[in-house]
């Protein structure tokens, strides 16, 4: 009796040294059930591995043995070498005029396999290119591709293919996709299949970059991108060169190591003396350069390089190791000679009895450029929409952050943000001293995505149509544009610019790349995308140098009279630091010079060029065509008659040779190579990556189709199990006491 | 004596305490799972009526007021109790109330090749159970049913967009994550069905 009293009195005053039991107790407790935690855990992974093997079973199209060919997985898997690959070795040329290329690449296709192949190859290229020939060679002969309306020339790819014959078809799948099937591989055959096309290349920190990858690897390239935005790609107008090349280029190795590449080993099991010569992958560059302006400097970035100068701005250039082992990206930058006057460039081609010239406007470059500084009213426009939730309005916030913080002393501005409705931090713009900027940092920093995508109202607050002379005005939109209302928006950009500039930033994985390029084009502007967090530092920057230094506004263009003219972009932009302005013009006779025209500042500035002494430049005649099937294309958005836009664009292609939307190249051999009773596998082959064109840097990954739903009922069924396991280890222990 | 009650009391403090914080957690993450799932099944319930009113010529209409997609199209396979509706775009808050039919790929039964996605271990979990040769009906906005017949399953990687590209012809793909059984979401494969216009 006397212990029960004693217990009674302890229980009110407990000595101290309980605490340190009770710790030690729940320790020891919290370890228990974290150990039966882990038992359980680990028994139910056993459980969920072994139970779905019955179901694999039954489905014998999944087992990875049994997984028929065409997927990755299958040679990752079993790390076997990709000998059933059609492999490739690839030739390059360039012919560079201005801010032109035309490429002109030829690759050798080779069936590895004992069967006979079609294969069917998908590759990017940048939004500007225009691919406007083929042609195939199967041993001696070579067969011309005819440009056909897109049907007409399935229908007779198809119909060689039934045939046996060999055939080759390049088709436009979307403005910067394209696809290359090739029929009947004999095999152990090789056939050469050459395409050219032609692409407007990237004027950057005061150079001219013509970039071309090399390395195929998309398993180790970097960066997440969802196929959604896939119908917009904007991707590449905010260089035009290759479409944002740091998302292509896989990391550049050390010197001495043996690149990654998994389609190397099998080059160089298979190519044989075809491409051998040096562990694979073998490429072969030229380049034959007119720059358009005096070059200060040439330079390869990863390759040695020979070059020759033949001229002023004149160059041809090539590799100094033929095959070069493709482990680097090729890329040959040049500069132009300092200067502080704009500076402009006229190519000319005659074609069919017009003459094609393309006007290239550079801005000045070299330290002595010291573009007056406008004071500037800066409207930013943030969308804070329910798509733009997680990472996309973190950027968006980053990004923001850093605008704000770029601001001159004699800078106005304003923040606008809108979901379901429109919200702006103060009535009108403010100056940006140090307090303002401040106080629109903190807002900006607790902006939340929610709600839907109101944009018209934001943007009719950000456009006010106000016309102030001495003010450069610009709104800066800040979005994913995924937009149901597209040319609504568009006519309230028209109707409301004046003279202010719409430049749109996309944010996020999947923006409507084609929203915002057309947006910023109906504003006059520039459209920038920041697909990865770490970029956005750096393209903000960039973007922010170049709006902060417009060199010249209000561009004319003054043909003679009598000369039929049709120019497109039918609006000039304004020249921008760092920005060629490009103007693609058809003109119904000869003409003797243009005069061009703008304000610098307050100051009127004029130049005059010369037409019929222009340099010749292959390939203006195909941009002209390319720009102008494209506005006929966004024409459709505005209402045209979709037939009317197809015929129009159908004679355009076929006129220039052109592969659109509405027609395609096809070349068939004329005489069976495959016996009739041989089998044609088609679609089944692996098909290569052309080379240097990589599916996940372009357009992205399949979208992401699995919940955490699974995750969490795991883990709340383990802490159920755990504390019932408690429970029972707590009954045992508390019969032990009793007894 | 003295230590040993107190110990037992202690003990109680700890026991009551130690299920709380298991029993709180395995709520939480019991209640993150359901919550999921009723997204799931619940927002399907309000797009069906959505569609209903699209069907009925309404254009698109949002399912909830603060949607930021519309249903496109409504999926059914004969036999396995499959009937869902699926959702325009396949963004990952898109996916959550349902298949979405991306962007940039023609409806279903127009011609050329059109992907939905959905959840593996929700809307699209049937997919596992999908052979050669069953059929897979889609009804168009205007009433329309169009039939697919399955011709190929496959798993790729995420990155081979192969299964995207327009064939020529007219089929539907369809995209989920794989394996089925993984517990973490996540992973870099994905399990692909095609399926051929049964009219050509």
């Amino acid at each position: 009796m006397s212990t029960r009293q004693d217990a009674r009195a302890s229980v009110s005053s407990p000595p101290p040294i309980t605490w340190v039991l009770v710790a030690k107790e729940f320790g020891s407790l919290l370890g228990r059930a974290f150990f039966l935690a882990a038992v359980v855990g680990l028994l139910l992974t056993a459980a969920a591995v072994a139970l779905p093997a019955p179901v694999r079973e039954g489905q014998p199209a999944l087992a990875p043995e049994k997984m028929p060919s065409g997927s990755f997985l299958m040679r990752r898997a079993k790390g076997e070498p990709w000998a059933q690959a059609p492999t490739l070795a690839t030739e390059v040329s360039f012919r560079v005029a201005g801010v032109v290329a035309r490429a002109s690449v030829r690759q050798r296709f080779r069936n590895g396999s004992g069967d006979w192949v079609e294969g069917v190859y998908v590759f990017p290229l940048p939004e500007t290119a225009a691919v406007d020939h083929l042609q195939m060679r199967v041993g001696e002969r070579t067969i011309e591709g005819q440009i056909r309306e897109r049907e007409q020339a399935k229908a007779e790819y198809q119909q060689a293919r039934d045939e046996g014959r060999k055939a080759s078809l390049v088709e436009q799948e979307r403005p910067n996709i394209f696809t290359t099937s090739v029929a009947n591989l004999g095999p152990g055959e090789e056939l050469v299949v050459e395409i050219e096309f032609q692409q407007t290349l990237a004027f950057d920190e005061g150079e001219v970059r013509l970039r071309f990858p090399l390395v195929v690897g998309p398993r180790y390239i970097p960066g997440q991108q969802l196929l959604e935005g896939i119908q917009g790609l904007g991707w590449s107008p905010d260089t035009s060169d290759v479409p944002d090349a740091s998302r292509i280029t896989p990391p550049l190795l050390p010197p001495g190591e043996a690149p990654r590449d998994p389609v190397r080993q099998d080059r160089e099991a298979a190519a044989g003396p075809a491409g051998g010569a040096r562990g694979g992958n073998p490429v072969a560059i030229e380049v034959e350069l007119d720059a358009g302006f005096p070059v200060e400097a040439l330079k390869s970035r990863y390759h040695a390089i020979l070059s020759e100068q033949k001229g002023e701005g004149r160059y041809a250039v090539r590799l100094r190791d033929e095959l070069a082992p493709a482990d680097r990206d090729f890329e040959l930058a040049w500069t132009p000679r300092p200067g502080t006057m704009p500076r402009g460039a006229l190519f000319r081609e005659e074609r069919a009895g017009a003459t094609y010239a393309l006007v290239t406007l550079f801005p000045p470059v070299g330290p002595a450029v010291e573009a007056a500084r406008l004071p500037r009213e800066v409207v930013f426009v943030i969308d804070t929409s329910g798509s733009m939730q997680g990472l996309s309005i973190q950027q968006a916030r980053n990004a923001l952050a850093l605008a704000i913080e770029r601001l001159g002393p004699g800078d106005r501005f304003n923040v606008i943000q809108f979901n379901s409705t429109t919200e702006m931090l103060w009535d009108e713009a403010r100056s940006a001293t140090p307090e303002n900027r401040h106080a629109a940092r903190s807002w900006v920093e607790g902006l939340r995505a929610n709600g839907g995508t109101e944009m018209a109202a934001a943007l009719e607050a950000a456009l006010v149509g106000s016309d102030e002379p001495g003010l450069v005005r610009q709104v800066v939109f800040l979005t994913d544009g995924s937009v149901g209302n597209e040319n609504q928006l568009f006519g309230i950009i028209r109707q409301r610019l004046g003279d202010t500039r719409l430049f749109t930033v996309g944010i996020g994985s999947a923006p409507n790349g084609h929203f915002m390029t057309k947006a910023a084009e109906f504003g006059h502007g520039t459209f920038t995308y920041i697909g990865d967090l770490r970029e956005v530092g750096e393209k903000m920057a960039r973007l922010f140098a170049v709006l902060e230094s417009p060199v010249l506004t209000g561009i004319e263009m003054t043909w003679p009279q009598g000369v039929a003219v049709e120019a497109w972009p039918t609006r000039i932009p304004d020249l921008y630091l760092g920005e060629p302005v490009v103007v693609s013009v058809r003109l119904s006779g000869p003409a003797d010079q243009v005069a061009v025209s703008g304000r610098r500042g307050s100051e009127a500035w004029t130049t005059a060029m010369s037409v019929a002494g222009g340099r010749r430049g292959p390939g203006a005649a195909v941009l002209w065509a390319r720009r102008k099937i494209e506005s006929l294309l966004d024409s459709l958005r505005e209402g045209a008659d979709p037939v009317a836009v197809r015929n129009e664009v159908v004679a355009l292609g076929l006129e220039h040779h052109l592969v659109t939307k509405h027609t395609s190249l096809v070349a068939v051999d004329v005489t069976p190579s495959r016996p009739g009773d041989a089998e044609l596998s088609s679609g089944a082959l692996p098909t290569n990556l052309p080379h240097g064109w990589s599916h996940t840097g372009v357009f992205g990954e399949l979208p992401q189709t699995a919940t955490e739903a699974p995750l969490h009922a795991l883990v709340s069924l383990i802490a159920l199990l755990a504390a019932a396991a408690l429970w029972m280890a707590d009954r045992t222990w508390r019969a032990g006491d009793r007894s | 004596m003295t230590t040993r009650v107190g110990l037992a009391s202690s003990r109680t403090a700890v026991r009551v305490s130690g299920w709380s914080v298991l029993l709180a957690f395995a709520a939480w993450h019991g209640g993150r799972a359901a919550w999921i799932e009723a997204k799931a099944h619940l927002a399907q319930a309000l797009i069906r009526r959505a569609w209903r009113q699209e069907s009925a010529g309404a254009g698109d209409k949002r399912p909830w007021p603060w949607a930021d997609t519309h249903p496109v199209a409504r999926l059914i396979v004969p036999g396995r109790g499959v009937d869902t509706f699926v959702l325009a775009g396949a963004s990952g808050r898109t996916l959550a109330f349902g298949p979405g039919h991306l962007e940039g790929t023609p409806l279903p039964g127009a011609r050329g090749n059109a992907v939905i996605s959905g959840h593996r271990d929700t809307h699209f979990a049937f997919l596992r159970r999908l052979e050669r040769g069953d059929q897979v009906e889609v009804e168009g906005r205007d009433g329309r049913r169009h039939r697919f017949v399955v011709s190929s399953t496959r798993v790729v990687d995420r990155s081979d967009l192969r299964v995207v590209a327009d064939a020529g012809d007219t089929r539907l793909t369809l995209v989920t994550c794989y394996p089925f059984d993984a517990i973490r979401p996540g992973g870099p494969l994905r399990y692909v069905v095609v399926a051929r216009h049964a009219d050509g």
